[in-house]
């Protein structure tokens, strides 16, 4: 039996929307997501109610590990279209960061149209705000200390090679425990 | 409320194509994100971008405040505040700390905002470059390449010709290094509070159909030379109602043999202050 989606639409992804625009306006900073969908696995319901509150018919979806069951629930709840190729995808919802694509393979825009760019979804095992390295940026006063746990080893090398393409780039949404961390384009990890 | 109206009005494929549109447009400061701006019940010019902005944001929990030129008790603050009651039924206020929501036509209110604010700008023309060149492929290319020689001419001119940058509002700024901005036609006096601000500011052009974002904490610098440094506008007056010094002040005639009284524009702040004085 297909499970079902928000209890109500209107005003579960109107707060969802809300913690994710104060996330993307303050990257690094993990902030709790009020309401979690039922969802199938292995899609995690925090990565639910984000696409829940972005995704509709005018957008497309990249599944890492497409399934019959997550894409029949999702073209339902949502009515989204789900993309064949990393490129041609609006949103990504990566459910095993250790064997994600290359990020240079999604698209970063164009330098006139930058926001025609892939916003991710990555499911992590969790955060730690005491430990980790540092990151700023716009949206950052100083500096964020953020450890995200469960990323593929590289990941940052590889991130920090698209900064060099600015304003081209991805933004991405990490989501673990209930929990969402925002990562635009802007946002740099600080070395040493 | 009016319960005709799904809440704040807009439906829900338009509030989703808002909100893809808003979150872009934080994570590229500065950068004017194209959308598909909706017929709204007031006509273009009146802060259709700002309304649109407004309503993919409002939730029940909300409170809004909403200023033109400072004041709240202008016909547009008026009509928007009760339109959003109407339409959402939330609550609105007129003191800048009360609201979680402001919704601004030319001016940033004189009391500090905080991080649990967000500022919402009414924008006319969103592209800085315009008046300079109309059409809409050439300024796309120029903020591709980040060539803004155009600007740096036009504040050129007014140095040679009136001794000093005689644009006194809709300042253009540079927004995190990178992409030259409308500030919307704020007072110049004004640009400072955009500078590493605690609270996400939204730009809403609806006629123009563009959305963008100054991101808190975020560098807006407001473009200058070296031999003619920014500067602020001052005046000789204080405001005749609160005494006030520092804020922003309006000339305003007051009987047939032309006099005048130079008071706040920000009515908030200036009533919060005549308030104090009282007590």
């Amino acid at each position: 039996m297909m499970l079902a989606a928000f209890a109500d639409p209107v005003f579960d992804s109107q707060r969802t929307f809300r913690e994710l625009l104060q996330a993307m306006a303050r990257p690094a900073v993990p902030r709790r997501l009020p309401v979690l969908p039922p969802s199938p696995a292995p899609v995690m319901p925090e990565a639910m109610a984000i696409v829940l509150t972005l995704c509709d018919a005018t957008t497309t979806l990249w599944l890492q590990q497409p399934n019959a069951e997550v894409a029949e629930h999702l073209r339902f709840h949502a009515g989204l279209r789900l993309a064949d190729q990393v490129q041609q995808a609006d949103f990504a919802l990566i459910d095993d960061p250790t064997s994600m694509p290359a990020l240079e393979g999604f698209a970063r825009g164009d330098l006139r149209y930058p926001d025609r760019s892939a916003s991710l979804i990555v499911q992590v095992e969790g955060f730690r705000t005491d430990r980790g390295p540092r990151f700023a940026g716009p949206g950052i006063r100083h500096t964020e200390m953020l450890a995200i746990e469960g990323l593929q080893d590289g990941f940052w090398r590889q991130r920090a090679a698209l900064s060099a393409q600015l304003p081209l780039g991805v933004d991405l949404y990490f989501v673990a425990a209930q929990h969402v961390v925002a990562m635009p384009r802007t946002t740099r990890l600080l070395e040493g | 409320m009016t319960p005709r109206y799904n809440f704040a009005f807009l439906d829900e494929d338009t509030k989703r194509m808002l909100r893809r549109a808003l979150l872009k447009a934080v994570a590229i400061p500065g950068y004017q994100v194209p959308f598909g701006s909706r017929e709204m019940p007031l006509p273009y010019g009146w802060g259709t971008g700002g309304i649109q902005v407004t309503a993919a944001l409002l939730g029940p929990d909300d409170v809004l405040k909403v200023i033109d030129q400072g004041a709240d008790d202008t016909t547009n603050a008026v009509n928007i505040r009760r339109f959003f009651s109407r339409v959402a039924g939330i609550a609105t206020t007129e003191h800048t700390t009360d609201a979680t929501l402001i919704q601004t036509r030319h001016r940033i209110p004189e009391t500090s905002l905080r991080e649990d604010q967000i500022l919402i700008f009414q924008v006319p023309e969103p592209e800085p470059l315009r008046t300079l060149e109309p059409r809409e492929a050439e300024t796309r290319t120029l903020h591709a390449l980040a060539d803004y020689g155009l600007m740096h001419v036009k504040l050129y001119e007014d140095i040679a010709q009136y001794g000093h940058i005689a644009t006194s509002y809709d300042y253009p700024v540079l927004v995190d290094g990178r992409f030259l901005t409308s500030p919307s036609p704020i007072p110049k006096f004004d640009n400072p509070k955009l500078d590493r601000s605690p609270a996400l500011m939204l730009f809403g052009a609806g006629r123009e159909k563009r959305l963008y974002a100054i991101p808190p904490y975020t560098s807006v610098e407001s473009l200058a030379f070296d031999d003619h440094p920014f500067e602020l506008q001052r005046w000789d007056h204080q405001c005749a109602l609160c005494g006030s010094g520092d804020s922003y002040l309006d000339e305003v005639v007051v009987d047939d043999h032309g006099a005048r009284m130079f008071v706040c524009s920000d009515t908030d702040y200036c009533s919060g202050r005549r308030v104090e004085a009282q007590a």
